[in-house]
């Protein structure tokens, strides 16, 4: 079974329709890579899945583990285990690093039932994941992503993801802004994660990330319609080929 | 519709009544003096410049009477949450049962007007002429005119008060008015912590007068903190008013979250040079309150600083205000002051009005002071929600956080934490989206 089965998607952004009858299947454990030029609506199927307001639904399903995640809300979904790492990660002022991490751990043992995290016990968990990532103790005392260089953000994106052990993690643009030493820690530390119960979503215009991180599946968004799949010789062939087919194929 | 007629001077009438009240004959020239002043300015209204944007109206049209009782119960759960001394006024009047002194060493000492003698009292004459003779103060001459009762508070020289002193001031009854009075005089080189409560018993609705005078002598330490949190549909009007020698420190910070209608105004005279003065707070509005903080800051000898962070928070139709001036005098060169007001509104209709001045006549300084309005924006809480906190969960924490920035001023750690939990009861009682 699929862990997320994504049918017939439509989804309007302001009255536009950006999404036009999306499909896909991911299985446990497995990397799929949503390529696509700009505008293509790649970012749009990260916001509707993580569940965004103003991303509305107009047709078809998405089924995580069995259940529909339209009608959850965003925090329900991060708890049912789907993770975003944002592209644009937000500074969040007065909200210490450490702080936002035990309210989210927590919020997700509450959802599960479970009681809540002993402090110090959360603060020796977080460190030896922060430490894979090579994030000091002063980034997680500092306000969440408030003066963070491009790196730094994203690197706190993946320890939050390394943390929150999700189940699906989409990765949107992961690569833009980084320089190839970030790129390279960054991948690491997704690599670090990567499990058999651990599904992930890679949205991304260039090949260069797919490099670091080997997908299992390529597939290529434009015009909100996945126009083709295949392996990871796909990613290599738009690599070479550039977006232009897709494009001549809306004109 | 037609205009209720305004009182050429409101409360008048209660004055001569205040007279024969609880001072004697001695109040009654301070107050005859008081009222001539009072009368010679006269009410504020909407063309008097420093009231534009918090107008008295309601108050001047309202039916008041002297309060007559002085005893009630401490709504603990309005006060500032601390284990400490406490002096405990009901209705403008010490309530000697209800305060707790015991603890408090003997270096400083508490004088109540009531308790002492006419030829004592001479002494404060004094202190009333300087605070009176600053001009434009129409409602601290009302103060005087209307007093049932002042308390001074001194701290000998040299002295460091350990724990700090809690003033509580209730308001209890309907349809009064009162008018607390604290003078503090601080010795040279002593330190000191206190914190002012104004509370008011469940349902009254009161107007409340307080004026707050203080002096601060050379190399003194005094934070001086404020929580207004009065009765939902009372009136509080005070008047802050430091006067600061030569290489002193004074911290001072507000935290208005109560009253329908709020003016917290705090003057602070810079004397002496080498002066630290923090002029801080943070407001907290929800429904149709309206919460005024008026600073000003009198920069008078070289090279003192002054520093103002305020931040507010503002849902349904509810107002701020923030008034800020600093003046700085031809000879205070080398001062260096900065002053910030940042509002964030959670709702369409409610509104903040910020006037920062600067009026200075030295070349050398360093004066900064910006504003900023905004809202909390929803790809913030978008971000908190994606990592499974929930959407109130997560406004509570932004607000929270957004508050903090301005109560982490506050020097004294566990008053900070105590306005903090003020703060958070706040959000969780008042932030539920509507």
């Amino acid at each position: 079974m699929s862990l997320l089965s994504i049918r017939d998607l439509h989804a309007t952004v302001g009255g536009n329709e950006i999404l036009k009858g999306i499909n896909l299947e991911i299985g446990p454990g497995e990397i799929h890579a949503v390529m696509g030029p700009n505008g293509s609506g790649k970012s749009t199927l990260s916001y509707v899945l993580a569940g965004r307001e103003g991303y509305e639904v107009t047709r078809g399903t998405i089924a995580f583990k069995g259940k529909d995640l339209i009608d959850l809300a965003a925090d329900e979904r991060a708890n049912e285990g789907v993770f975003l790492a944002f592209q644009y990660p937000v500074e969040v002022p007065g909200v210490v690093g450490m702080t936002f991490l035990r309210e989210a751990y927590n919020a997700k043992l509450r959802y599960l039932g479970k009681q809540e995290i002993d402090a110090m016990e959360f603060l020796k968990f977080v460190r030896s994941r922060a430490k894979t990532l090579n994030m000091s103790d002063d980034m997680l005392k500092r306000a969440v992503n408030v003066g963070f260089s491009g790196g730094e953000k994203k690197r706190n994106e993946i320890l939050q993801m390394a943390v929150l052990e999700p189940d699906l993690a989409i990765l949107d643009e992961t690569d833009s802004g980084l320089d190839i030493d970030a790129l390279k820690l960054v991948s690491d530390g997704v690599n670090e994660l990567r499990s058999e119960n651990r599904s992930m979503l890679i949205i991304t215009h260039y090949q260069r990330l797919l490099n670091y991180i080997q997908p299992d599946h390529v597939h290529v968004l434009a015009h909100g319609k996945i126009q083709r799949s295949g392996g990871k010789e796909l990613a290599l062939e738009l690599e070479a080929k550039g977006y232009a087919e897709f494009s001549e194929e809306a004109a | 519709m037609a205009l209720q007629p305004v009182a050429k001077l409101p409360f008048e009438g209660l004055i001569a009544d205040a007279r024969s009240h609880k001072l004697g004959k001695w109040h009654s020239k301070l107050s005859e003096r008081a009222l001539e002043q009072y009368a010679e300015i006269g009410w504020p209204g909407p063309k008097t410049e420093s009231w534009k944007y918090t107008s008295l109206n309601k108050i001047a049209s309202g039916t008041f009477s002297l309060a007559r009782e002085y005893s009630a119960i401490v709504p603990e759960d309005m006060i500032m949450p601390l284990t400490c001394p406490r002096l405990v006024l009901v209705n403008g009047v010490l309530n000697k049962e209800l305060s707790n002194l015991e603890q408090l060493i003997g270096n400083l000492s508490i004088t109540s007007l009531v308790d002492i003698e006419d030829h004592q009292k001479t002494f404060f004459d004094d202190l009333f002429k300087s605070e009176e003779s600053k001009g434009d103060l129409p409602l601290t001459y009302l103060n005087t005119a209307i007093l049932s009762d002042a308390v001074m508070l001194e701290i000998t020289e040299g002295s460091k008060c350990e724990l700090p002193l809690h003033i509580i001031s209730i308001g209890s009854g309907n349809g009064i008015t009162f008018a607390p009075r604290l003078i503090v005089n601080v010795g040279i080189g002593a330190k000191v912590d206190f914190i002012e409560s104004h509370v008011g018993c469940s349902d009254s609705v009161y107007f409340s007068n307080s004026v707050t005078q203080l002096y601060l002598g050379d190399n003194s330490e005094v934070g001086h903190y404020k929580l207004q949190n009065d009765s939902r549909d009372s009136s509080h009007i005070s008047l802050t008013r430091a006067v600061i020698d030569d290489g002193a420190s004074y911290d001072n910070f507000t935290m208005s979250v109560g009253a329908k209608l709020s003016r917290n105004e705090v003057r602070a005279h810079l004397k002496g040079s080498g002066v630290e003065c923090c002029i801080n707070g943070a407001y907290l509005g929800a429904a149709d309150q309206h919460i005024d903080n008026t600073t000003f800051i009198e920069h008078q000898a070289e090279g003192s600083s002054s520093r103002e962070v305020f931040k507010g928070v503002l849902d349904d139709t509810a107002r701020g205000v923030f008034q800020g001036k600093i003046l700085v005098h031809p000879e205070a060169q080398k001062t260096d002051g900065y002053q910030m007001n940042r509002a964030m509104l959670l709702s369409d209709k409610a509104e903040i009005d910020s006037k920062p001045e600067l009026e200075i006549y030295a070349d050398d300084v360093r004066c900064s002071h910006g504003a900023t309005v905004g809202e909390l924006e929803d790809e913030l809480i978008f971000y908190l929600c994606a990592r499974g906190i929930d959407r109130e969960s997560a406004r509570r924490m932004l607000i929270g956080a957004y508050i903090s920035d301005a109560i982490d001023e506050v020097k004294n750690i566990d008053i900070r934490s105590s306005i903090q939990s003020v703060a958070e009861n706040w959000l969780k009682q008042n932030l539920y989206e509507k």
